[in-house]
């Protein structure tokens, strides 16, 4: 991504049970939900436990890559993560499921338009891990 | 409501920054002003409630509170539930007085930004450990910023709103706190001055923001029959509502939601004005918790005093202010009166007390009998109203 500072943190989550195979799967290039066995209900973010029925019979499936700009910001204020100024979109899933809020590279701001399809794409971002970001289709 | 219940004093210190005092000083200097102001003695607070503890005192505060005043409430509670919590004190205040459990309840917060641990870790890795760990927390490290930005830019997309109509808001609550002795900030600002101010995450700016500022008040509640024996003033609660819209910030379970329109202001401000029994538009002036200049346009609208994007003509008109058609923050709001978070239901509370009660100063709406309260916690997703009136 370019921009990342050295020695940061990412999520502390990460060897969480429910949501660690989520970020194996970023290693791979592959965005990853989960479905409920029990009730059929597929969805995001990856957790624990079925948000329809409570169960914890999950299984994970993979999302395909694409999405739609829902809104987005220029992020002007220093963190530990990105240098500033950097764009922030909010990105419905194509399978209508759920959000993500990610860095778009590759477009500049007078190019958003909310509405606008946007795709997936991933980023190493330390050796042992990876993260999404989101790229504008041309 | 079976029985009534009344907020019969307030006490506040102006909201600033205080290094050099402990946050049971500011909140006894609060108490004090609010007993005297109920003319009640200390030895009357039969129930005392507070706000989270951000000094991490495992829910002592309110025993250290007891030492320092000596006195000996039948019951206490520190309630904690985001920007919500002052309100829920009151709300628990109120309860047991309707149970008929006790007569008299003092409600307290006192907030210094330094005593904060969370907000020092804005800047830091863990910054945003409150958002949802997946979907939102590695790219919005930032705070609660990016999630109303992001909200913000979405509602310009859906009404046609700019930049400056937010400006207008932050303008009016500015206007409003040059009258308000408890306001941080009272030097006059422009539109011109919010369009250039420092730009956070667009469109959002610097004046745009609520500043964390340090405060304490007191707001003391009673059964109407104890009102009505000491207090020539009494100001009833006639309605409340409350509603959680099952997300924590911005949804990321789903894409039904909106993040321009939040339910949980229009369900809860539809279940206090049945609980009231008053229609919208019969509410005098009212405080509406809007940490960010934008959500001063969305939630009067969620209430139900415009319709959506209608909130960009009413500032334009001048509808929301003082002398206009209904009279929102006449204190300055979050944005000008400062925004001891944990605190400002109280203070909230304590503006509509005073314009109920006609000592609302140069603010004053001419004949206030009604008045609305409303705060939330997370990005508008867990809303809570208070109506209160004079009679
Ligand atoms: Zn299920």
């Amino acid at each position: 991504m370019g921009s990342e500072k050295p020695n940061f943190l990412w999520p502390t989550n990460l060897n969480c049970t429910a949501t660690k195979r989520f970020w194996e799967g970023l290693r791979r290039r592959q965005f990853w939900a989960r479905r409920c066995r029990d009730c059929d209900e597929t969805f995001f973010p990856p957790r624990s436990h079925c948000p329809h029925c409570l169960g914890n019979n999950l299984e994970w499936v993979e999302l395909s890559d694409r999405g739609t700009l829902y809104s987005w910001t220029e992020v002007n204020i220093a963190g530990p993560r990105f240098d500033i100024p950097y764009l922030l979109g909010l990105v419905d899933l194509s399978e209508g499921i759920g959000r993500i809020a990610a860095k778009i590279v590759g477009a500049e701001a007078h190019q958003l338009k909310i509405g606008m399809p946007v795709r997936i794409i991933y980023a190493d971002v330390r050796g042992d891990f990876s993260l999404y970001c989101i790229t504008v289709d041309q | 409501m079976k029985s009534r219940v009344a907020i019969i004093g307030c006490g506040a210190v102006k909201i600033g920054r205080y290094p050099d005092r402990a946050e049971s000083d500011l909140a006894l200097e609060a108490i004090r002003l609010a007993l005297e102001d109920a003319n009640i003695s200390k030895e009357q607070i039969e129930g005392l409630f507070t706000t989270p503890d951000l000094l991490g005192n495992v829910g002592l505060q309110t025993s250290l509170l007891c030492e320092y005043m000596r006195i000996t409430p039948k019951l206490m509670a520190e309630i904690s539930c985001g920007g919500i919590a002052g309100g829920l004190a009151i709300r628990c205040a109120m309860n047991e007085i309707m149970l008929g459990n006790i007569d008299l309840a003092l409600c307290y917060g006192a907030e210094r930004e330094a005593s904060i641990g969370w907000f020092k870790k804005f800047g830091s890795d863990e910054g945003s450990t409150m958002l949802e760990p997946i979907a939102l927390q590695p790219y919005a490290s930032h705070g609660t910023i990016p999630a109303y930005a992001l909200s913000a830019c979405r509602y310009m997309h859906e009404t046609g709103a700019r930049e400056e109509h937010f400006a207008l808001a932050a303008v009016r609550n500015r206007m409003n706190a040059l009258n308000n002795p408890l306001a941080a900030f009272t030097m006059p600002i422009t539109v011109e001055d919010v369009m250039n101010s420092r730009r956070l995450c667009s469109p959002i700016k610097l004046l745009d923001s609520a500043a964390s500022l340090d405060g304490a008040a007191a707001v003391v509640v009673a059964s109407e029959k104890l009102a009505e024996k000491v207090c020539g003033k009494p100001v009833y609660i006639a309605g409340w509502g409350q509603y959680h819209d099952n997300s924590c910030f911005i949804p990321t379970d789903r894409c039904d939601k909106s993040i321009t329109n939040f339910i949980a202001t229009h369900r809860a401000a539809e279940e206090a004005f049945k609980t009231a029994s008053i229609a919208p538009k019969e509410v005098d002036v009212a405080e509406v918790y809007a940490p960010f200049s934008p959500c001063e346009l969305m939630i009067p609208e969620d209430i139900g005093w415009f319709n959506k994007g209608g909130m960009v003509t009413a500032l334009e008109r001048g509808d929301t202010e003082v002398e206009g058609k209904i009279p929102i923050n006449t204190d300055g709001g979050l944005l000008s009166r400062g925004h001891p978070w944990a605190v400002t239901p109280f203070y909230e509370t304590i503006a509509i007390v005073k314009q109920l009660r006609g000592e609302a100063g140069k603010n004053q709406v001419d004949g206030a009998k009604i008045g609305l309260v409303h705060c939330e916690g997370g990005m508008l997703n867990n809303s809570l109203v208070i109506i209160l009136r004079t009679d």
